[in-house]
């Protein structure tokens, strides 16, 4: 029986649609190549500026469907939009406890997710929040800072030094490998569990508001490279034996916040959920 | 947050090893500053501004702006051997955090606040004492903290005070510099605080917009990094302003090891004349870790529960501070264990 296309077996046309779905939402390894990133005095690829991303990982990393949002009362102002994802080996390969957890997380988004408490969002989910990411490039050392919560990382250029400690954002070792920011980070920390507050620890970190998470086990491998005068292509290579079978990888552009008055705004987010964490203790 | 304390004080430690065998100051005028790739004065890496001259002169030097070196080694000495001695809830030397071991330098000034000629801040002005004292009556802190708004001193994560305009701590005084052609990042270790100041001549934003860091606005005067601090929000309160103040800051390369940092704040409706400080920053080697404050703030959470727990009369006051006898007996005790 051939397909709608005309071409084959509608297996086949199913094969070579999912193919071009794939090639239209990721870019190629080639593809951008052949532009130039503008250099720094030093000679390196310029990566500074403002960069965000205009896509709904945040929401979920995979595929997904528009869905009601997680507070009534918020109504379609909070409600989650359709994305296509960003996965592009999905699904993400949970082993099979994994999956299970992660429902399991999913269901107690509003408690679990460190985002709701303002807590650093880690790597890679700080590079694909709804806020911008500030890139301050030198030498020796580039800055990485998004508006949300004032996070900031630190990436070591040409540094093989372990992490020292587990932080929340991670400890960041960059190399250039042409024109392309190749960024290996590990030491996360992942979870707040054995400490006093029991009843607001959080179990694992999730990569998103869907409950995808990891724990201490991250590792990941970031390759950041211009594609064009405004756009970046951002790549990151997910690896956590404690939860996935392999590593896997997201993709997307992040596009360059072309306001000439641009700059990272004060987000204090610490300021509105002081009530939210400690009510319960607190003299009403 | 007791261990992001601890991963800053490791920082600290990791930090303190080579500090003391840095180049000395060299002959003044002799120093050229060095230079990014892009031309501009490089104030790149890591500094600490810990110090122990006091912030305003004490009133038995109210004649004496200078120490002789001699005097200021041995005003440093001493310092250092009562930094030593005091009641501490960690213990300085065990986290390298004393200021020998931080990359603290002798000062021969006898006092950080160097105009007016005093080394005083300045008397408030009438209008501003009224202020400042209602302020003080509406804000008289409860026995027990209600809310975890109440104790601004060791469990608000938002903002810390010393980041700007830069104040001395008693340790985690630590600062790591990145700069661009445009822009300045002054990472300050506690709270992992960060100014990023744009040097690309944009205005500042409008006073409409006012934060607990204030909007920053950079430019180069020959060597020295002039930073212009303004619309600071209410909830900042330095020695009596309301956040109304401008803020100048001047960081200058004078040796291999040294930034001259001085600033100058300005608020006619809070003091009598602006005044200036000068707090030199040293170099120190990093690196300089996370400060996680509001991740599982452990303080705050037992804080808070601790003082429902009291009102219940379920657990007993808290106690009193201890005195420097107790504290010692406390640490001797805990050395004899091992």
């Amino acid at each position: 029986m051939k397909g709608f296309l005309g071409v084959g077996s509608w297996k086949l046309e199913v094969i070579v649609m999912a193919i071009g779905l794939l090639v239209a939402v990721f870019p190629r390894p080639g593809e951008g190549q052949a532009y130039k990133a503008p250099r720094t005095a030093s000679g390196q690829p310029d990566l500074n500026g403002f960069w965000q991303a205009l896509n709904t990982a945040h929401w979920d990393l995979e595929a997904h469907e528009a869905a009601p949002g997680p507070v009534l009362q918020l109504g379609a102002a909070y409600a989650v939009p359709p994305g296509p994802g960003v996965v592009m080996d999905g699904p993400i390969p949970y082993r099979v406890d994994a999956l299970a957890m992660k429902k399991k997380y999913a269901a107690d988004a509003l408690r679990e997710d460190a985002e709701v408490k303002c807590y650093l969002p880690g790597v890679p989910r700080m590079m694909y929040m709804p806020y911008p990411v500030q890139i301050v490039q030198s030498d020796s050392t580039i800055m990485m800072m998004s508006e949300f919560a004032s996070a900031l990382r630190t990436i070591y250029m040409n540094s093989t030094t372990r992490p020292p400690a587990d932080t929340w954002m991670g400890w960041s070792n960059g190399k250039w490998d042409g024109d392309t920011l190749v960024i290996d980070s590990q030491g996360f920390m992942g979870s707040t569990v054995g400490a006093l507050d029991q009843e607001g620890t959080i179990h694992v970190r999730f990569l998103d508001r869907a409950g995808n998470y990891h724990t201490d086990g991250l590792h990941v491998v970031e390759r950041i490279r211009r594609t064009g005068p405004d756009h970046l292509l951002y790549q990151a290579t997910i690896e956590d034996p404690n939860v996935y079978t392999r590593p896997w990888t997201i993709s997307m552009p992040l596009y360059r916040r072309l306001e000439p008055n641009m700059q990272l705004g004060e987000f204090k987010c610490e300021e509105f959920v002081g009530d939210l964490v400690f009510g319960k203790y607190q003299r009403k | 947050m007791r261990n992001a304390f601890i991963a800053a004080l490791v920082a600290c430690s990791v930090a303190s090893i080579g500090a003391q065998d840095r180049q000395t100051t060299p002959v003044k005028g002799t120093y050229k500053v060095p230079r990014t790739p892009d031309g501009r004065p490089d104030l790149q890496g890591y500094w600490t501004n810990l110090t122990y001259t006091p912030f305003e002169r004490p009133k038995e030097l109210a004649n004496k702006p200078l120490y002789s070196e001699q005097e200021a080694i041995d005003a440093f000495n001493k310092a250092v051997a009562d930094s030593q001695n005091q009641v501490v809830h960690y213990v300085n030397t065990d986290f390298a955090a004393t200021p020998v071991q931080t990359g603290a330098k002798p000062n021969r000034r006898t006092s950080l606040v160097i105009d007016p000629a005093d080394g005083r801040v300045p008397p408030l002005t009438p209008d501003a004492q009224k202020r400042e004292a209602a302020r003080l009556a509406a804000d008289r802190p409860a026995p027990l903290a209600r809310t975890w708004r109440d104790d601004r001193g060791t469990v608000w994560c938002v903002f810390h005070d010393r980041s700007v305009p830069s104040l001395m701590a008693p340790y985690g005084s630590n600062y790591h510099i990145v700069q661009s052609r445009d822009w300045v990042v002054l990472e300050y270790e506690w709270n992992s605080e960060h100014r990023l100041i744009p040097l690309d001549g944009r205005p500042h934003g409008p006073s409409s917009v006012r934060t607990y860091a204030g909007d920053a606005r950079g430019h180069w005067e020959g060597d020295t990094l002039v930073v212009e601090t303004i619309n600071f929000n209410e909830k900042r309160n330095f020695f009596g302003s309301p956040g109304t103040f401008t803020l100048v800051d001047r960081f200058t390369r004078v040796a291999g090891d040294t930034i001259m940092h001085t600033y100058t704040v300005e608020d006619s409706s809070t003091w009598t004349r602006p005044w200036t400080v000068e707090l030199p920053m040293h170099r120190i080697n990093g690196p300089m870790l996370e400060y996680a404050c509001n991740e599982n703030n452990a303080d705050a959470f037992t804080t808070l529960r601790n003082a429902r727990a009291q009102e219940a009369g379920k657990l007993p006051p808290p106690d009193r501070t201890k005195n420097v006898d107790d504290a010692k007996a406390t640490i001797l005790e805990r050395e004899d264990k091992k």
